[in-house]
Protein backbone atom coordinates (compact mmCIF):
# COMPACT_ATOMS: atom_id res chain seq x y z
CA UNK A 1 0.00 0.00 0.00
CA UNK A 2 1.27 3.46 -0.82
CA UNK A 3 1.54 5.06 2.59
CA UNK A 4 2.16 8.55 1.27
CA UNK A 5 -0.98 8.47 -0.82
CA UNK A 6 -2.92 6.99 2.04
CA UNK A 7 -1.78 9.76 4.38
CA UNK A 8 -2.33 12.47 1.75
CA UNK A 9 -5.95 11.37 1.27
CA UNK A 10 -6.81 12.83 4.67
CA UNK A 11 -8.27 9.59 5.93
CA UNK A 12 -6.35 9.81 9.19
CA UNK A 13 -7.78 13.28 9.83
CA UNK A 14 -11.26 11.91 9.17
CA UNK A 15 -10.48 9.08 11.58
CA UNK A 16 -9.47 11.47 14.37
CA UNK A 17 -12.34 13.88 13.82
CA UNK A 18 -14.79 10.97 13.87
CA UNK A 19 -16.18 11.19 10.34
CA UNK A 20 -15.66 7.51 9.42
CA UNK A 21 -18.28 4.74 9.56
CA UNK A 22 -17.62 1.51 11.43
CA UNK A 23 -16.27 -0.29 8.40
CA UNK A 24 -13.80 2.41 7.33
CA UNK A 25 -12.73 2.97 10.90
CA UNK A 26 -11.93 -0.71 11.34
CA UNK A 27 -9.87 -0.58 8.14
CA UNK A 28 -7.84 2.39 9.40
CA UNK A 29 -7.25 0.65 12.74
CA UNK A 30 -6.04 -2.38 10.87
CA UNK A 31 -3.57 -0.27 8.90
CA UNK A 32 -2.43 1.53 12.03
CA UNK A 33 -1.56 -1.79 13.58
CA UNK A 34 0.52 -2.74 10.57
CA UNK A 35 2.38 0.48 9.74
CA UNK A 36 4.36 2.45 12.34
CA UNK A 37 4.63 5.37 9.88
CA UNK A 38 0.87 5.73 10.04
CA UNK A 39 0.95 5.69 13.82
CA UNK A 40 3.53 8.47 13.81
CA UNK A 41 1.48 10.58 11.43
CA UNK A 42 -1.62 9.88 13.52
CA UNK A 43 0.12 11.09 16.69
CA UNK A 44 0.89 14.45 15.05
CA UNK A 45 -2.65 14.85 13.81
CA UNK A 46 -3.98 14.04 17.24
CA UNK A 47 -1.77 16.67 18.85
CA UNK A 48 -3.08 19.38 16.56
CA UNK A 49 -6.62 18.15 17.06
CA UNK A 50 -6.31 18.29 20.82
CA UNK A 51 -4.77 21.75 20.73
CA UNK A 52 -7.60 23.18 18.70
CA UNK A 53 -10.25 21.62 20.88
CA UNK A 54 -8.66 22.92 24.01
CA UNK A 55 -8.70 26.32 22.37
CA UNK A 56 -12.35 25.81 21.55
CA UNK A 57 -13.20 24.64 25.07
CA UNK A 58 -16.33 25.86 26.83
CA UNK A 59 -16.64 25.65 30.62
CA UNK A 60 -19.41 23.34 31.73
CA UNK A 61 -21.66 24.27 34.69
CA UNK A 62 -19.67 24.06 37.93
CA UNK A 63 -21.97 21.58 39.64
CA UNK A 64 -21.47 18.98 36.94
CA UNK A 65 -18.17 17.67 38.28
CA UNK A 66 -19.58 16.84 41.65
CA UNK A 67 -22.39 14.84 40.11
CA UNK A 68 -19.96 12.84 38.02
CA UNK A 69 -17.64 12.09 40.93
CA UNK A 70 -20.62 11.10 43.09
CA UNK A 71 -21.83 8.66 40.49
CA UNK A 72 -18.49 6.97 40.01
CA UNK A 73 -17.66 6.57 43.67
CA UNK A 74 -20.95 4.83 44.26
CA UNK A 75 -19.79 2.24 41.77
CA UNK A 76 -16.20 2.40 42.87
CA UNK A 77 -15.89 -1.00 44.43
CA UNK A 78 -18.11 -2.90 42.07
CA UNK A 79 -17.17 -3.89 38.55
CA UNK A 80 -18.69 -1.75 35.78
CA UNK A 81 -22.05 -2.86 34.50
CA UNK A 82 -21.30 -1.68 31.00
CA UNK A 83 -22.43 -3.96 28.25
CA UNK A 84 -19.91 -5.76 26.05
CA UNK A 85 -18.39 -3.79 23.18
CA UNK A 86 -20.04 -3.61 19.79
CA UNK A 87 -19.79 -6.71 17.68
CA UNK A 88 -16.61 -6.51 15.61
CA UNK A 89 -17.15 -5.72 11.95
CA UNK A 90 -16.23 -9.13 10.62
CA UNK A 91 -18.97 -10.86 12.59
CA UNK A 92 -21.52 -9.03 10.47
CA UNK A 93 -20.02 -10.57 7.36
CA UNK A 94 -19.89 -14.00 8.99
CA UNK A 95 -23.53 -13.65 9.98
CA UNK A 96 -24.45 -12.54 6.46
CA UNK A 97 -22.53 -15.47 4.98
CA UNK A 98 -24.21 -17.96 7.32
CA UNK A 99 -27.60 -16.50 6.49
CA UNK A 100 -26.84 -16.80 2.79
CA UNK A 101 -25.82 -20.46 3.24
CA UNK A 102 -28.99 -21.11 5.23
CA UNK A 103 -31.14 -19.57 2.51
CA UNK A 104 -29.38 -21.58 -0.20
CA UNK A 105 -29.84 -24.74 1.87
CA UNK A 106 -33.51 -23.96 2.36
CA UNK A 107 -34.00 -23.52 -1.36
CA UNK A 108 -32.11 -26.71 -2.21
CA UNK A 109 -34.07 -28.67 0.38
CA UNK A 110 -37.34 -27.49 -1.14
CA UNK A 111 -36.04 -28.25 -4.61
CA UNK A 112 -34.95 -31.78 -3.74
CA UNK A 113 -38.17 -32.46 -1.92
CA UNK A 114 -40.15 -31.46 -5.00
CA UNK A 115 -38.01 -33.71 -7.17
CA UNK A 116 -38.34 -36.57 -4.75
CA UNK A 117 -42.09 -36.20 -4.80
CA UNK A 118 -42.06 -36.27 -8.55
CA UNK A 119 -39.91 -39.38 -8.53
CA UNK A 120 -42.31 -41.00 -6.09
CA UNK A 121 -45.19 -40.28 -8.42
CA UNK A 122 -43.27 -41.72 -11.35
CA UNK A 123 -42.51 -44.83 -9.33
CA UNK A 124 -46.17 -45.21 -8.43
CA UNK A 125 -47.15 -44.85 -12.05
CA UNK A 126 -44.59 -47.44 -13.08
CA UNK A 127 -45.91 -49.85 -10.45
CA UNK A 128 -49.47 -49.51 -11.66
CA UNK A 129 -48.35 -49.87 -15.27
CA UNK A 130 -46.51 -52.98 -14.26
CA UNK A 131 -49.60 -54.37 -12.62
CA UNK A 132 -51.61 -53.60 -15.69
CA UNK A 133 -49.05 -55.39 -17.87
CA UNK A 134 -49.22 -58.42 -15.58
CA UNK A 135 -53.00 -58.51 -15.92
CA UNK A 136 -52.77 -58.15 -19.67
CA UNK A 137 -50.25 -60.92 -19.83
CA UNK A 138 -52.44 -63.20 -17.76
CA UNK A 139 -55.35 -62.52 -20.03
CA UNK A 140 -53.27 -63.16 -23.08
CA UNK A 141 -52.01 -66.37 -21.62
CA UNK A 142 -55.59 -67.43 -21.10
CA UNK A 143 -56.44 -66.55 -24.66
CA UNK A 144 -53.37 -68.43 -25.79
CA UNK A 145 -54.36 -71.46 -23.75
CA UNK A 146 -57.82 -71.36 -25.24
CA UNK A 147 -56.42 -71.02 -28.72
CA UNK A 148 -53.96 -73.85 -28.21
CA UNK A 149 -56.77 -75.93 -26.82
CA UNK A 150 -58.95 -75.16 -29.78
CA UNK A 151 -56.16 -75.92 -32.17
CA UNK A 152 -55.41 -79.25 -30.55
CA UNK A 153 -59.00 -80.31 -30.82
CA UNK A 154 -59.29 -79.17 -34.38
CA UNK A 155 -56.19 -81.10 -35.37
CA UNK A 156 -56.93 -84.16 -33.28
CA UNK A 157 -57.81 -86.96 -35.69
CA UNK A 158 -59.93 -88.81 -33.13
CA UNK A 159 -62.46 -85.95 -33.22
CA UNK A 160 -65.08 -86.19 -35.93
CA UNK A 161 -66.19 -82.94 -37.46
CA UNK A 162 -69.91 -82.69 -38.11
CA UNK A 163 -71.14 -79.69 -40.03
CA UNK A 164 -74.55 -78.35 -39.01
CA UNK A 165 -76.29 -76.53 -41.80
CA UNK A 166 -78.96 -73.87 -41.55
CA UNK A 167 -82.63 -74.81 -41.77
CA UNK A 168 -85.62 -72.99 -43.22
CA UNK A 169 -85.83 -71.05 -39.93
CA UNK A 170 -82.34 -69.60 -40.40
CA UNK A 171 -80.77 -70.62 -43.64
CA UNK A 172 -77.62 -68.53 -43.02
CA UNK A 173 -76.75 -70.21 -39.73
CA UNK A 174 -73.83 -72.54 -39.48
CA UNK A 175 -72.24 -74.54 -36.73
CA UNK A 176 -69.76 -77.33 -36.30
CA UNK A 177 -69.66 -80.13 -33.81
CA UNK A 178 -66.47 -81.91 -32.92
CA UNK A 179 -67.35 -85.33 -31.50
CA UNK A 180 -64.95 -87.85 -30.10
CA UNK A 181 -66.80 -91.18 -30.08
CA UNK A 182 -64.12 -92.76 -27.91
CA UNK A 183 -64.11 -90.21 -25.07
CA UNK A 184 -67.68 -88.98 -25.85
CA UNK A 185 -66.46 -85.40 -25.67
CA UNK A 186 -68.42 -82.87 -27.69
CA UNK A 187 -67.21 -79.46 -28.70
CA UNK A 188 -69.43 -76.99 -30.44
CA UNK A 189 -68.09 -74.27 -32.65
CA UNK A 190 -70.71 -71.64 -33.27
CA UNK A 191 -70.17 -69.85 -36.50
CA UNK A 192 -73.13 -67.65 -37.22
CA UNK A 193 -75.95 -67.91 -34.75
CA UNK A 194 -77.79 -64.67 -33.96
CA UNK A 195 -78.19 -63.32 -30.50
CA UNK A 196 -81.28 -64.28 -28.53
CA UNK A 197 -83.52 -62.39 -26.10
CA UNK A 198 -82.52 -62.88 -22.49
CA UNK A 199 -85.30 -65.40 -21.77
CA UNK A 200 -84.17 -67.76 -24.54
CA UNK A 201 -81.15 -69.92 -25.14
CA UNK A 202 -79.91 -72.24 -27.82
CA UNK A 203 -79.87 -75.95 -27.03
CA UNK A 204 -77.81 -78.69 -28.66
CA UNK A 205 -79.38 -82.11 -29.25
CA UNK A 206 -77.84 -85.40 -30.19
CA UNK A 207 -80.31 -87.42 -32.27
CA UNK A 208 -80.00 -91.12 -31.38
CA UNK A 209 -82.19 -93.38 -33.54
CA UNK A 210 -84.74 -90.64 -33.91
CA UNK A 211 -84.74 -89.69 -30.21
CA UNK A 212 -83.24 -86.27 -29.29
CA UNK A 213 -80.87 -86.24 -26.32
CA UNK A 214 -79.92 -83.02 -24.55
CA UNK A 215 -76.30 -82.00 -25.06
CA UNK A 216 -76.29 -78.63 -23.28
CA UNK A 217 -77.41 -75.03 -23.62
CA UNK A 218 -75.40 -72.12 -24.86
CA UNK A 219 -75.59 -68.54 -25.99
CA UNK A 220 -74.64 -66.98 -29.27
CA UNK A 221 -71.30 -65.31 -29.69
CA UNK A 222 -69.23 -67.82 -27.82
CA UNK A 223 -66.43 -69.70 -29.47
CA UNK A 224 -65.49 -73.35 -29.06
CA UNK A 225 -67.71 -74.76 -26.31
CA UNK A 226 -67.47 -78.02 -24.49
CA UNK A 227 -70.91 -79.61 -24.38
CA UNK A 228 -72.27 -82.64 -22.57
CA UNK A 229 -70.76 -85.98 -23.44
CA UNK A 230 -72.61 -87.98 -26.06
CA UNK A 231 -72.06 -91.72 -26.47
CA UNK A 232 -73.96 -92.33 -29.69
CA UNK A 233 -75.45 -89.98 -32.21
CA UNK A 234 -76.84 -90.12 -35.70
CA UNK A 235 -77.20 -86.37 -35.99
CA UNK A 236 -76.77 -83.11 -34.07
CA UNK A 237 -79.24 -80.24 -34.05
CA UNK A 238 -79.70 -76.84 -32.41
CA UNK A 239 -83.03 -75.40 -31.33
CA UNK A 240 -84.18 -72.33 -29.49
CA UNK A 241 -85.56 -73.07 -26.05
CA UNK A 242 -86.51 -71.11 -22.99
CA UNK A 243 -83.53 -70.12 -20.91
CA UNK A 244 -82.13 -73.15 -19.13
CA UNK A 245 -83.22 -75.60 -21.79
CA UNK A 246 -86.12 -78.05 -22.27
CA UNK A 247 -86.55 -81.82 -21.97
CA UNK A 248 -87.75 -82.08 -25.50
CA UNK A 249 -86.78 -79.91 -28.40
CA UNK A 250 -89.07 -77.37 -29.96
CA UNK A 251 -88.44 -78.68 -33.38
CA UNK A 252 -90.24 -75.81 -35.04
CA UNK A 253 -87.32 -73.63 -33.98
CA UNK A 254 -84.70 -75.87 -35.49
CA UNK A 255 -81.75 -73.76 -36.51
CA UNK A 256 -79.07 -76.07 -37.77
CA UNK A 257 -78.79 -79.77 -38.20
CA UNK A 258 -76.22 -82.21 -39.52
CA UNK A 259 -75.83 -85.97 -39.79
CA UNK A 260 -72.85 -87.78 -38.39
CA UNK B 1 -9.26 12.12 54.03
CA UNK B 2 -6.51 10.02 55.63
CA UNK B 3 -8.55 6.86 55.14
CA UNK B 4 -9.10 7.87 51.57
CA UNK B 5 -5.38 8.10 50.99
CA UNK B 6 -4.57 4.84 52.77
CA UNK B 7 -7.05 2.90 50.65
CA UNK B 8 -5.58 4.09 47.42
CA UNK B 9 -2.65 2.54 45.73
CA UNK B 10 0.70 4.23 46.23
CA UNK B 11 0.53 5.14 42.52
CA UNK B 12 -1.96 7.82 43.48
CA UNK B 13 0.89 9.89 44.76
CA UNK B 14 2.34 9.98 41.28
CA UNK B 15 -0.51 12.16 40.06
CA UNK B 16 0.75 15.50 41.32
CA UNK B 17 4.21 14.42 40.28
CA UNK B 18 3.41 13.75 36.68
CA UNK B 19 1.13 16.73 36.53
CA UNK B 20 4.01 19.02 37.28
CA UNK B 21 6.38 17.08 35.05
CA UNK B 22 3.98 17.20 32.13
CA UNK B 23 3.35 20.90 32.71
CA UNK B 24 7.01 21.67 32.56
CA UNK B 25 7.46 19.42 29.54
CA UNK B 26 4.62 21.18 27.75
CA UNK B 27 5.98 24.61 28.52
CA UNK B 28 9.37 23.50 27.29
CA UNK B 29 8.00 22.05 24.04
CA UNK B 30 5.20 24.57 23.49
CA UNK B 31 2.90 21.70 22.68
CA UNK B 32 -0.43 22.27 24.38
CA UNK B 33 -0.87 18.79 25.82
CA UNK B 34 -1.22 17.97 29.46
CA UNK B 35 0.69 14.78 29.44
CA UNK B 36 3.32 13.07 27.36
CA UNK B 37 3.01 9.64 25.90
CA UNK B 38 4.47 7.97 28.98
CA UNK B 39 2.18 9.82 31.30
CA UNK B 40 -0.85 8.82 29.33
CA UNK B 41 -0.03 5.18 30.00
CA UNK B 42 0.11 5.78 33.76
CA UNK B 43 -3.11 7.73 33.68
CA UNK B 44 -4.84 4.92 31.84
CA UNK B 45 -3.47 2.45 34.37
CA UNK B 46 -4.83 4.57 37.21
CA UNK B 47 -8.23 4.66 35.55
CA UNK B 48 -8.20 0.92 35.05
CA UNK B 49 -7.31 0.56 38.71
CA UNK B 50 -10.55 2.42 39.51
CA UNK B 51 -8.78 5.41 41.00
CA UNK B 52 -11.37 8.24 41.10
CA UNK B 53 -8.68 10.84 41.41
CA UNK B 54 -7.53 9.92 37.90
CA UNK B 55 -10.98 10.67 36.52
CA UNK B 56 -11.11 13.89 38.50
CA UNK B 57 -7.86 14.89 36.89
CA UNK B 58 -9.18 14.11 33.42
CA UNK B 59 -12.29 16.11 34.19
CA UNK B 60 -10.30 19.15 35.28
CA UNK B 61 -8.18 19.09 32.17
CA UNK B 62 -10.62 18.06 29.49
CA UNK B 63 -14.19 18.73 30.51
CA UNK B 64 -14.03 22.11 28.82
CA UNK B 65 -12.80 20.67 25.53
CA UNK B 66 -15.45 17.93 25.60
CA UNK B 67 -18.24 20.23 26.73
CA UNK B 68 -17.39 22.54 23.85
CA UNK B 69 -17.77 19.66 21.40
CA UNK B 70 -21.07 18.57 22.93
CA UNK B 71 -22.54 22.03 23.22
CA UNK B 72 -21.77 22.96 19.66
CA UNK B 73 -23.77 19.93 18.49
CA UNK B 74 -26.70 20.20 20.90
CA UNK B 75 -26.95 23.96 21.48
CA UNK B 76 -28.73 23.34 24.75
CA UNK B 77 -27.13 23.78 28.17
CA UNK B 78 -29.10 21.34 30.30
CA UNK B 79 -28.94 18.46 27.81
CA UNK B 80 -25.26 19.16 27.13
CA UNK B 81 -24.51 18.91 30.84
CA UNK B 82 -26.33 15.57 30.97
CA UNK B 83 -24.39 14.30 27.98
CA UNK B 84 -21.10 15.49 29.50
CA UNK B 85 -21.76 13.57 32.71
CA UNK B 86 -22.77 10.56 30.69
CA UNK B 87 -19.55 10.82 28.69
CA UNK B 88 -17.36 10.81 31.77
CA UNK B 89 -19.24 7.86 33.17
CA UNK B 90 -18.66 6.04 29.91
CA UNK B 91 -14.97 6.92 30.06
CA UNK B 92 -14.88 5.50 33.57
CA UNK B 93 -16.77 2.32 32.74
CA UNK B 94 -15.28 1.57 29.36
CA UNK B 95 -11.63 2.40 30.00
CA UNK B 96 -10.80 -1.27 29.43
CA UNK B 97 -11.96 -0.86 25.83
CA UNK B 98 -9.44 1.90 25.15
CA UNK B 99 -6.69 0.58 22.90
CA UNK B 100 -3.57 2.76 22.72
CA UNK B 101 -2.72 1.27 19.32
CA UNK B 102 -5.76 2.99 17.88
CA UNK B 103 -4.87 6.50 19.01
CA UNK B 104 -4.49 8.71 22.02
CA UNK B 105 -6.74 8.78 25.05
CA UNK B 106 -8.02 12.24 24.21
CA UNK B 107 -9.13 11.16 20.72
CA UNK B 108 -11.02 8.26 22.27
CA UNK B 109 -12.70 10.54 24.83
CA UNK B 110 -13.54 13.08 22.16
CA UNK B 111 -15.24 10.41 20.04
CA UNK B 112 -17.29 9.18 23.00
CA UNK B 113 -18.44 12.75 23.64
CA UNK B 114 -19.25 13.42 20.00
CA UNK B 115 -21.13 10.18 19.40
CA UNK B 116 -23.07 10.69 22.61
CA UNK B 117 -24.11 14.15 21.51
CA UNK B 118 -25.06 13.00 18.00
CA UNK B 119 -27.13 10.13 19.45
CA UNK B 120 -28.94 12.65 21.58
CA UNK B 121 -29.93 14.69 18.53
CA UNK B 122 -31.77 11.60 17.29
CA UNK B 123 -33.66 10.90 20.50
CA UNK B 124 -37.28 11.88 21.02
CA UNK B 125 -36.82 14.63 23.57
CA UNK B 126 -34.46 16.74 21.49
CA UNK B 127 -35.39 19.64 19.25
CA UNK B 128 -32.49 20.51 17.03
CA UNK B 129 -31.78 24.16 16.40
CA UNK B 130 -29.77 25.38 13.46
CA UNK B 131 -26.03 25.27 13.49
CA UNK B 132 -25.75 28.99 12.74
CA UNK B 133 -26.45 29.61 16.42
CA UNK B 134 -22.85 28.71 17.18
CA UNK B 135 -21.51 31.94 15.71
CA UNK B 136 -22.37 33.65 18.96
CA UNK B 137 -20.43 30.97 20.78
CA UNK B 138 -17.34 31.62 18.76
CA UNK B 139 -17.43 35.30 19.58
CA UNK B 140 -17.76 34.52 23.31
CA UNK B 141 -14.82 32.22 23.28
CA UNK B 142 -12.53 34.63 21.63
CA UNK B 143 -12.99 37.14 24.38
CA UNK B 144 -13.26 34.68 27.25
CA UNK B 145 -9.96 33.48 28.59
CA UNK B 146 -11.33 31.57 31.58
CA UNK B 147 -11.14 28.32 29.64
CA UNK B 148 -7.49 28.77 28.83
CA UNK B 149 -5.16 26.68 30.93
CA UNK B 150 -2.16 27.25 28.80
CA UNK B 151 -0.82 30.49 27.36
CA UNK B 152 0.00 28.53 24.24
CA UNK B 153 -3.70 28.17 23.53
CA UNK B 154 -3.80 31.84 22.63
CA UNK B 155 -1.19 31.03 20.03
CA UNK B 156 -3.46 28.42 18.46
CA UNK B 157 -6.19 30.98 18.07
CA UNK B 158 -3.78 33.32 16.32
CA UNK B 159 -2.53 30.49 14.16
CA UNK B 160 -6.03 29.68 12.98
CA UNK B 161 -6.33 33.25 11.81
CA UNK B 162 -3.19 32.87 9.73
CA UNK B 163 -4.64 29.98 7.74
CA UNK B 164 -5.63 30.52 4.10
CA UNK B 165 -9.28 31.52 3.93
CA UNK B 166 -10.63 28.18 2.62
CA UNK B 167 -8.71 26.17 5.24
CA UNK B 168 -9.78 28.39 8.10
CA UNK B 169 -13.37 28.00 6.90
CA UNK B 170 -13.13 24.21 7.21
CA UNK B 171 -11.39 24.32 10.61
CA UNK B 172 -13.95 26.72 12.04
CA UNK B 173 -16.85 24.61 10.79
CA UNK B 174 -15.44 21.28 11.97
CA UNK B 175 -14.12 22.38 15.37
CA UNK B 176 -16.14 25.43 16.32
CA UNK B 177 -19.46 24.73 14.68
CA UNK B 178 -19.75 20.96 15.04
CA UNK B 179 -20.07 20.11 11.36
CA UNK B 180 -18.96 16.80 9.86
CA UNK B 181 -16.90 17.06 6.69
CA UNK B 182 -19.84 15.61 4.72
CA UNK B 183 -22.17 18.26 6.09
CA UNK B 184 -19.77 21.01 5.02
CA UNK B 185 -19.52 19.47 1.53
CA UNK B 186 -23.29 19.24 1.20
CA UNK B 187 -24.18 22.66 2.57
CA UNK B 188 -21.52 24.63 0.76
CA UNK B 189 -21.53 22.64 -2.49
CA UNK B 190 -17.93 21.50 -2.21
CA UNK B 191 -16.50 18.15 -3.26
CA UNK B 192 -15.91 15.99 -0.18
CA UNK B 193 -12.32 15.33 -1.23
CA UNK B 194 -11.66 19.07 -1.30
CA UNK B 195 -13.00 19.47 2.23
CA UNK B 196 -10.82 16.65 3.46
CA UNK B 197 -7.73 18.05 1.79
CA UNK B 198 -8.31 21.49 3.27
CA UNK B 199 -8.74 20.08 6.77
CA UNK B 200 -5.57 18.09 6.39
CA UNK B 201 -3.57 21.04 5.11
CA UNK B 202 -4.91 23.21 7.92
CA UNK B 203 -3.88 20.70 10.57
CA UNK B 204 -0.44 20.32 9.01
CA UNK B 205 -0.05 24.09 8.89
CA UNK B 206 -1.07 24.38 12.55
CA UNK B 207 1.09 21.63 13.88
CA UNK B 208 4.16 22.81 12.01
CA UNK B 209 3.79 26.23 13.49
CA UNK B 210 2.83 25.05 16.94
CA UNK B 211 6.27 23.49 17.31
CA UNK B 212 7.77 26.89 16.86
CA UNK B 213 5.65 28.71 19.41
Amino acid sequence: MNLQEYIASGILESYVVGDLNDHDRAEVEDNLRQYPELRQELAKIEQAHEAILLRAAVDPPVAAKQKVMAKISSRDTSPPAEPAPVVPAWWKYAAAAILAVALVNGYLAYNYHARWQQSQQEVDELISQNQQLALDRNRMEQVLDTTVGTLSILSDPSFRKILLNGTENSPQSLAQVFWNPTTNEVYLDVETLTALPSDRQYQLWAIVEGTPVDAGVFDAGEQLLKMKNVARANAFAVTIEPKGGSENPSLETLQVIGNT
Amino acid sequence: MKVFFKERKPAYFFLPAFFSISCSCSIANHIPTYYSHIDEASLVEELRGRNPAALGYLYDQYSGALYGVIFRILQHEAISEEVLQDTFLKIWNRIDQFDPEKGKLFTWMYRLARNNAIDRTRSGDFVKSTKTGTIGNLVNMESDWRTQKQTDAIGVSELIKTLPEEQRFVVEHVYFKGYTQSEIADEYQLPLGTVKTRLRLALIHLRNRMDKL
